[in-house]
């Protein structure tokens, strides 16, 4: 989508270029009339397309004209809409006609994002390519990323070029252009075709332009960034066999204006007969037959209009909407033996190893330079202390498309032996046997336990009863639950995410619909996110069937408050039901939103449902510490302690999803950089805080019932309640009335409802706006903190909601700490001061001043507070370990353990042994389970560490640590046998 | 080209009554700066200013100066990278308890802290209770920045944020910085906030 406004490419001007940035001055013209240029190409396309083209997508029309407009530049949206109908294609090469430039790019990001190249490593890259071949980059100098692009070889001064790229609020942008994008694809996508502000498009490396297959193009990414120097890349482009038939390619030779016009002639007759290719056409080398580098300074490219509508993300997997007339027959491609070639080169280059990247290397970008992951056992134990067993896994042969999730080993190595004693959540002791305490390894609650805790929980409504819950669960971890589709919806069952959705589609008055929050909370997360809700939703929550009606409440949310205004009638705890019309009515309008998603909901809801899928290392983790959670409730000192667990897992997170290779694309690759952390924070609380949500509050209130604080407080607030304005300082202003006062509780009681801590600090802000309007409206004067904080406390006190001195908690431990300085903390902060005025008024009123303990409490919480800001390494909360046990006849019990990554099998063994109940131990060993084998694993070896190698695997397998009988062979399947499923104990 | 913004914590002591959120309320309305969105209330209010190569956002947090809300302070000088201790010139008592808070910022007070001592007023001459050389040894003696302040007409107000900035070391690391903090974009006008 391309979309113009004349007010903005003139904007950039007073954008200085870097001196570091070394401008080619040749071919630069200016951009905006090069831009009306091609928005005067796209109309007459456009029309020439509708007129020629055998059946036109009605969607593609509107689109053509309903451009959204975006302040702040032209925009290109991505779009999700038109992709090519697999089952028409019938022809030969049709993979590589399919693939646009924007699917090329996206699935080689490995070779050309390279974001921890030096300028060094760019040059020495780039020399050996032709002209317009490019890389991105990130400048030291700048801290910014650059497009670093080869000129004309006989530019012997500047032979290479660096063009910085803007990052704006939610775009991307080349320095000097007036044209914005959503994402770096389709930034390098744009590039590729039209040259705008460069001397000349950018050219995609050979290997990568001309690949037919998107096995092709999985091998050229899997290289990475040793692509450059492989031998695909290096490729003589001469190849004797053209690869692209001459109808197809805007002929390179041409450079005149009438031969251009008759190319686009061409093309467009081309784009007829065959929507997708011809967008990447002028870009793709052309055979040997005609010149090299004939691009340059050639004049500027056309964008086919239909290249960013028909070629939505490619990693979404969109299913394909709509598809155009293919007519494949005057585009026979003379055939190559170029896949076979590539599959040679690649072999050689298996071995290469690449120097590493000079900056830290993250992980991802280690992955991808190992095309083939070594088999996680032997090489965890070269860079381990202690020895791993050497086949505890057996590998299938596979190539696979995805890169390897990232090395768990490279999180397990940042934690230390002694990790375990600063970990940040140290559980009390249970009552064990005393060599079990000292290996630190807690064992979670048995199932009967966890029943009880989920029916406490508060989750009655849709929870299944836990008669039914416990053989789910167990299906997860025995070996008869092998299949994805059963052990997710048991992961789910045990989520409260389902309750949650329900609790929101009972409660009318659940205000996602706020108007946008003040500034120093991040606006666009609070507003995007119950948007994001419905975008994402309906995908998210088929698991569990409720989703549905979730959805349609979040869509429907401005209504009810619309509605609720106008009647003015109060809607807490009523059910609500909308008429099928109305809801047939928004699902439509939210389908076409969802289609305009911006990048940043996008990525939260990749990583959402990366989060979901245990088969990936980050949704492990997530998973893991979910039901952690939710199976430990009680080993926590305090709600606070509990509480920052739960903090300092998301940042941590946060802090392995920057580094991790599962984000695929790499989030700098979507997301503007200052942007990052906020998205990261958002995906986190629609990860952890929204299934856990329920669990915490009620974790929360249990420490303040039994504490005795709550009846204190209750008290308290009692005696609180009955006082004047004036006794609670209050001086002058007036208080709000009682009407006020009730609205200001519907106000708390909606914040209860949302599980993110930042909507709800919006929440209480709108209370706080409110306070002061009141007082303002009466007296026309500014009022300070001297006049505001009693008039809150006053408030608080009139309220009457105990609940919301654990609101206060929930927002003070888990917003993110870099809004804590601003109006959403110094509000926070005030609440928290107001409630701790109230806690202690009885006391206060003799003492005038707060318990020393209350103190304390301000204290330590400012420390920690301020601690975190440091980001933690990756580890202490890999530590889970799913066991489960296997007895003959009797199917199987589960049971997650805290297990550090050194604590051994045996170790791990008589944690069973006891916590199981098992009489005879020496007759019990741990085994590992998959869907094939079935091994037993030695005394020595470490549970995750195997775990970690697991989930390192290209291929994403379902196994299960099964404590059980070692005679009991006839659980085995033969494959075992063949395997030497019993290691010997070294 | 882009300048980082550095946010900066700056709380406000003293008395009730000396006119604390007056100062600031006189700082930040005065050279109104209409691309910074408004806070909901005075009691929080920011205000960005240029010093050197960096921008200075002062996120203020005014304090209820009430002798019962003194235990809460903590919580709002904690983090402060400055601390202004207001006292109205016509009252000794308010001058008294800017001595209290100094003491307690020594004590319990983040340890680079820059404090000011302003004293408001200053137009109210003819009923001064506090000499201003008393007040200006009392400062000296404390290293702290010491400047007699009148909001209600607008003097010496810039100066006090200004001397304020001038005292907060530079950043000795850029690219530590640029990750903490954020380029200036202009900001759509549709991300203004909108509220209740």
């Amino acid at each position: 989508m391309i979309h113009a406004d004349p007010d903005v490419s003139g904007s950039d001007s007073d954008e200085q270029h870097d001196d570091a940035v070394r401008n080619p001055s040749c071919g630069l013209t200016n951009s905006s009339s090069n831009f009306f240029k091609l928005i005067d190409t796209f109309a007459s396309e456009i029309g020439e397309l509708k007129k020629e083209m055998v059946q036109t997508s009605p969607s593609l029309d509107k689109e053509s004209v309903d451009l959204p407009r975006l302040e702040g530049g032209v925009y290109l949206q991505p779009r999700q809409c038109v992709s090519m109908g697999g089952e028409r294609d019938s022809g030969y090469d049709s993979l590589r006609r399919r693939m646009s430039v924007l699917e090329r790019l996206t699935q080689t990001h490995p070779v050309w994002l390279l974001l921890g190249f030096s300028e060094e490593e760019a040059m020495r890259t780039l020399l050996k390519q032709p002209a317009g071949v490019f890389l991105v980059r990130k400048s030291t100098a700048l801290q910014r990323k650059v497009l670093s692009v080869r000129l004309e070889g006989d530019q012997s001064e500047t032979p290479i070029s660096h063009f910085p790229v803007r990052e704006r609020r939610f775009s991307f942008s080349l320095e000097g252009s007036g044209i914005s994008f959503a994402d770096l694809f389709h930034l390098v996508a744009f590039y590729c075709i039209s040259r705008d502000v460069l001397p000349f498009p950018l050219k995609l490396p050979e290997a990568i332009a001309s690949a037919k297959t998107q096995k092709e193009l999985e091998e050229v990414a899997q290289l990475g960034a040793g692509f450059w120097d492989s031998a695909l890349c290096s490729q003589p482009r001469s190849s004797p066999h053209p690869r692209r038939p001459l109808s197809r390619t805007l002929s390179p030779k041409r450079t005149n204006r009438n031969e251009e016009v008759e190319g686009s002639r061409q093309r467009q007759t081309a784009t007829h007969s065959d929507s997708a290719p011809p967008t990447l056409l002028p870009h793709t080398p052309p055979p040997s037959s005609h010149g090299k580098g004939s691009y340059s300074g050639g004049p500027l490219c056309f964008v086919n209009p239909l290249f960013l509508q028909t070629h939505p993300h490619s990693w979404e997997d969109d299913p394909p909407l709509g598809s155009k007339p293919e007519k494949t027959a005057e585009l026979k491609p003379v055939g190559s033996g170029q896949s076979d070639e590539c599959h040679g080169d690649q072999n050689k280059l298996k071995g290469k190893s690449r120097p590493p990247p000079p900056r830290p290397p993250p992980p991802r970008s280690m992955l991808r330079r190992r095309p083939t992951p070594p088999p996680p056992g032997p090489a965890q134990a070269t860079s381990r202390p202690k020895s791993m067993p050497e086949a505890v896994i057996t590998r299938p042969p596979s190539s696979n498309r995805r890169p390897a999730p990232p090395r768990p080993s490279t999180g397990v190595k940042s934690s230390s032996p002694s990790k375990s004693s600063t970990s940040p959540n140290p559980r009390p002791p249970r009552p064990q046997k005393p060599d079990l305490e000292a290996l630190r390894c807690h064992i979670a609650l048995d199932d009967e336990t966890i029943a009880k805790a989920l029916s406490r929980a508060n989750l009655p409504r849709c929870q299944p009863p836990p008669a039914t819950e416990k053989p789910s669960e167990i299906n997860s971890e025995c070996p008869a639950g092998r299949e994805r589709g059963r052990q997710r919806l048991s992961d789910m069952s045990m989520s409260t995410s389902s309750s949650d959705s329900l609790e929101y589609s009972r409660s009318p008055g659940y205000s996602l619909d706020l108007a946008p929050t003040p500034s120093q909370l991040h606006q666009d997360p609070v507003e995007d996110s119950s948007e994001d809700d419905a975008d994402g939703e309906d995908e998210e929550d088929e698991d569990y069937g409720v989703g549905l009606e979730a959805d349609l409440e979040t869509r429907l949310r401005p209504v009810l408050k619309s509605r609720r205004r106008r009647v003015g009638v109060s809607l807490s705890g009523g059910s609500f039901d909308l008429p099928r019309s109305l809801k047939g009515r928004f699902s439509k309008v939210s389908g076409m939103l969802s289609s305009l998603m911006t990048p940043e909901k996008r990525t939260v809801k990749r990583i959402a449902e990366l989060s979901r899928d245990k088969s990936s290392y980050f949704g492990s983790l997530v998973q893991d510490y979910i039901s952690f959670v939710q199976e430990n409730r009680s080993c926590h000192t305090s709600g606070m302690d509990f509480l920052q667990t739960v903090r300092q897992f998301m940042t941590q997170m946060k802090a392995y999803l920057c580094q991790s290779s599962e984000l695929d694309p790499p989030i700098e690759s979507l997301i503007p950089e200052d942007q990052i952390d906020r998205v990261l924070e958002t995906a986190m609380h629609k990860c952890v805080l929204k299934p856990l949500k329920s669990v915490i509050e009620a974790i929360l209130q249990d420490f303040q019932v039994s504490s005795g604080a709550l009846q204190q407080l209750r008290e308290n607030l009692a005696v609180a309640k009955t006082k004047r304005p004036q006794e609670m300082g209050v001086d002058g202003a007036v208080p709000p009335d009682s009407v006020a006062i009730e609205k200001i509780r519907q106000k708390f009681l909606n914040m209860r409802k949302v599980y993110s801590p930042e909507k709800k600090v919006s929440l209480l802000l709108r209370v706080c706006k409110l306070i002061y309007t009141i007082m303002q409206d009466n007296s026309g004067r500014m009022y300070g903190a001297d006049d505001f904080l009693p008039m809150l406390t006053y408030v608080v006190a009139q309220c009457n909601m105990p609940q919301l001195d654990t609101e206060i908690q929930y927002m003070m431990e888990l917003l993110d700490p870099s809004l804590l300085q601003g109006e959403g903390g110094y509000y926070l902060t005030s609440a928290y001061g107001a409630m701790a005025l109230i806690k202690n008024f009885q006391e206060e009123q003799a003492a005038r001043v707060l318990s020393s303990e209350a103190r304390n409490t301000l204290h330590q919480w400012h420390r920690r507070r301020t601690a975190q800001r440091s980001v933690p390494s990756v580890d202490d909360f890999q530590n889970f370990l799913r066991v489960a046990l296997q007895e003959v006849g009797s199917g199987c019990t589960a049971k997650t353990l805290q297990v550090n990554p050194y604590t051994t099998i045996e170790e791990v063994c008589s944690l069973c042994a006891y916590k199981f109940k098992i009489p005879d131990p020496e007759n019990y060993a741990m085994f590992l389970v998959d869907e094939d084998t079935s091994q037993q694993l030695a005394p020595d070896t470490h549970p995750q560490l195997i775990k970690a190698g697991l989930h390192s695997r290209p291929l994403a397998h379902t196994f299960h640590f099964v404590y059980r009988r070692v005679s009991n062979l006839n659980l085995c399947t033969p494959a075992i046998m063949q395997n030497g499923n019993c290691l010997p104990a070294e | 080209l882009a300048m980082a913004i550095r946010e900066l914590k700056v709380c406000l002591l003293g008395d009730t009554g000396v006119g604390k959120s007056s100062i600031v309320c006189r700082f930040v309305q005065d050279h109104f700066d209409h691309n910074i969105s408004p806070t909901i209330g005075a009691s929080f209010l920011t205000k960005t200013v240029p010093c050197g190569n960096e921008l200075h956002k002062f996120l203020i947090w005014d304090t209820a100066g009430q002798e019962r809300f003194h235990s809460l302070a903590p919580m709002y000088y904690r983090g402060s990278a400055a601390a202004v201790i207001v006292y109205d010139i016509t009252k000794l008592d308010s001058f008294q308890t800017l001595k209290k808070w100094v003491k307690e910022l020594k004590e319990h007070g983040p340890e680079d802290i820059v404090v000011a001592i302003a004293g408001n007023k200053n137009d109210l001459g003819d009923i001064r209770e506090v000499p201003m050389k008393e007040a200006k040894e009392f400062a000296e003696s404390i290293a702290a920045i010491f400047i007699e302040t009148s909001a209600r007409n607008a003097v010496n107000v810039e100066e006090l944020f200004q001397r304020i900035s001038k005292q907060i070391p530079p950043l000795e690391n850029p690219d530590v910085e640029s990750n903490d903090s954020f380029k200036i974009t202009r900001q759509p006008a549709s991300t203004a906030r909108r509220c209740c």
